[in-house]
């Protein structure tokens, strides 16, 4: 847990508001809408072509809108080891012809189909995941939510809160193990790194962690009570408003991935479970 | 040992609490947001864990994913044993699951809202069943039975389990886990939360400490009887 999550800088300080992507000046709500769409739309083909397209034209498609390479580059390393053990696993745990043996393990035709298409649709949506993290403006998430998806005004301020806290979680994280290596006894730590890993520190520190938040979610919870949060109902600073630009954005990006299926179907490259004998 | 050490005995029956019945307060849902965002937090740095698991079981790494499935559920539970209110558990992994797809960039990417519902639905039915009226200890077992079926079942879906031939392991692995990591955890962590005094605002703490006092009260009354010498 040494590494630090999208949505905050290693030394817990929050992340840079304005991203530069274009994909940052769309409405959140819609992007997160579209995404999932597009997820559940995957969710039809398991052959290795349709992730292999709609991938390349993903990075095209980011590349295209300010997502530096650097971003696209982590969402791959971090995606690629998980996408290595579905298709190991797959290769070897599917019914099919025999096309190989491995350490006494038979690989099936249907194997490699559906493992490849599954550790490639893992890829693909990891990466959308980064490009989205990436380009997501807490505070816009929450006040279009509050727009568009129903949130209510009290629920609004407490995720606002609670994601107060999860910027301050990294700091606070380091801190707890820090002190940890403190009280144990030898030579002190000299960097991060360097700090305790055994499993029960960990629990500890994690414990402590909840602990220490929990008490920190009462007092916010106690200021925006004295605020008047939850009181009636509340004005929105900077409303979310939706452009024509949000709609191009979901009709393009749903648009594609349902293109990119049908020419695949067409040219008969298109496998579903049904068709691989689901 | 102090009154908040003990462990009363009986702090799974109901309470009788007219708060109870009503809508979130600001304070519960500040305090189930928070929970979410820690646990998307801890459930990110899983992640991780299961990342290097995969790696280390070669070609059965996808199995990985089942023996820690529990640990990505746990918060439905502990959330409805702290608040005990309908749809908590439900609403607080779905708001998880957004911390870490939107916040945290998880490889599951959006679909693990529809995975954070469906399996916070799961984990939520055991409570269901009694009204939310009972936290014992069978409650949050059979929590982490109805939790790792809903997963299950999306996994057949998504992922085309039930035509593997591992499919009764992964059945199997994702039953065990579920009760160990999922239900038995979310108690023993509400358990241990309410002792730090944390949680004493909560319906969990007025339990708590109404089960305390009780216990208390019970061998003085009995100690006072004898000493009166009225039947015990």
């Amino acid at each position: 847990m040494s590494a630090a999550p999208a949505g905050a800088s290693p030394d817990g300080r929050a992340a840079p508001r304005a991203r530069r992507t274009a994909l940052a000046r769309r409405d959140p709500t819609v992007v997160l809408a579209t995404l999932l769409v597009v997820s559940l739309l995957l969710l039809v083909p398991v052959d290795p072509w349709t992730p292999l397209t709609l991938l390349v034209l993903t990075v095209a498609a980011a590349r295209a809108a300010a997502v530096p390479w650097s971003t696209l580059a982590r969402g791959l390393a971090s995606f690629g080891p998980f996408a290595l053990s579905v298709l190991a696993v797959n290769l070897v745990t599917r019914p099919g012809a025999p096309v190989a043996r491995v350490a006494g393990l038979t690989v099936t035709d249907v194997g490699v189909l559906v493992g490849t298409g599954l550790a490639l649709r893992t890829v693909l949506v990891g990466t959308l995941a980064v490009v989205v993290a990436a380009s997501l403006d807490p505070v816009r998430l929450v006040a279009s939510l509050h727009r568009h998806a129903r949130l209510g005004a009290r629920g609004a301020a407490a995720l606002l809160a609670a994601h107060r806290v999860l910027e301050q979680l990294p700091a606070r994280w380091v801190a707890v193990r820090q002190a940890q290596a403190a009280r144990l006894p030898g030579p002190r730590p000299t960097r991060a790194g360097a700090l305790p890993t055994s499993p029960d520190l960990l629990v500890r520190a994690a414990f402590t962690l909840l602990v220490v938040t929990l008490r920190q979610a009462q007092q916010m919870a106690v200021t925006l009570e004295t605020r008047g949060v939850g009181s009636g109902p509340r004005t929105v600073h900077r409303p979310a408003r939706l452009g024509a630009g949000d709609a191009v954005l979901a009709a393009v990006a749903v648009g594609t991935t349902v293109v990119v299926g049908a020419v695949l179907w067409r040219l008969g490259l298109l496998e579903t479970w049904a068709s691989v004998g689901g | 040992m102090s009154a908040r050490d003990a462990a009363p005995a009986d702090v799974d029956a109901p309470v009788v609490d007219v708060r109870t019945r009503r809508g979130l307060t600001l304070s519960e849902l500040v305090l189930l947001t928070v929970l979410a965002a820690v646990f998307g937090f801890l459930y990110w740095a899983l992640v991780q864990a299961w990342g290097a698991l995969q790696l280390a079981m070669g070609p059965f790494g996808d199995l990985a994913q089942h023996v820690l499935v529990g640990g990505w559920m746990v918060v439905a539970p502990l959330a409805l044993y702290i608040v005990r209110k309908p749809g908590v558990g439900a609403v607080v992994e779905l708001a998880a699951a957004l911390v870490e797809v939107a916040f945290l960039a998880s490889p599951v990417g959006p679909m693990l809202l529809v995975v954070g519902l469906v399996q916070g639905a799961g984990a939520e039915l055991a409570f269901t069943l009694t009204r939310y009226r009972r936290y014992g200890w069978w409650v949050f077992v059979l929590s982490g039975v109805t939790a790792a079926v809903a997963s299950t079942l999306l996994g057949m879906v998504r992922s085309g389990w039930h035509l593997q031939d591992l499919f009764a392991l992964r059945v199997a692995l994702q039953l065990v886990s579920g009760v160990v990591l999922c239900g038995l955890l979310a108690r023993v962590l509400g358990d241990a939360l309410v002792r730090t005094g944390v949680l004493d605002e909560t319906a969990l703490g007025r339990a708590w400490r109404a089960r305390v006092a009780r216990d208390a009260a019970a061998p003085a009354r009995a100690t006072g009887a004898a000493g009166d010498g009225a039947p015990a």
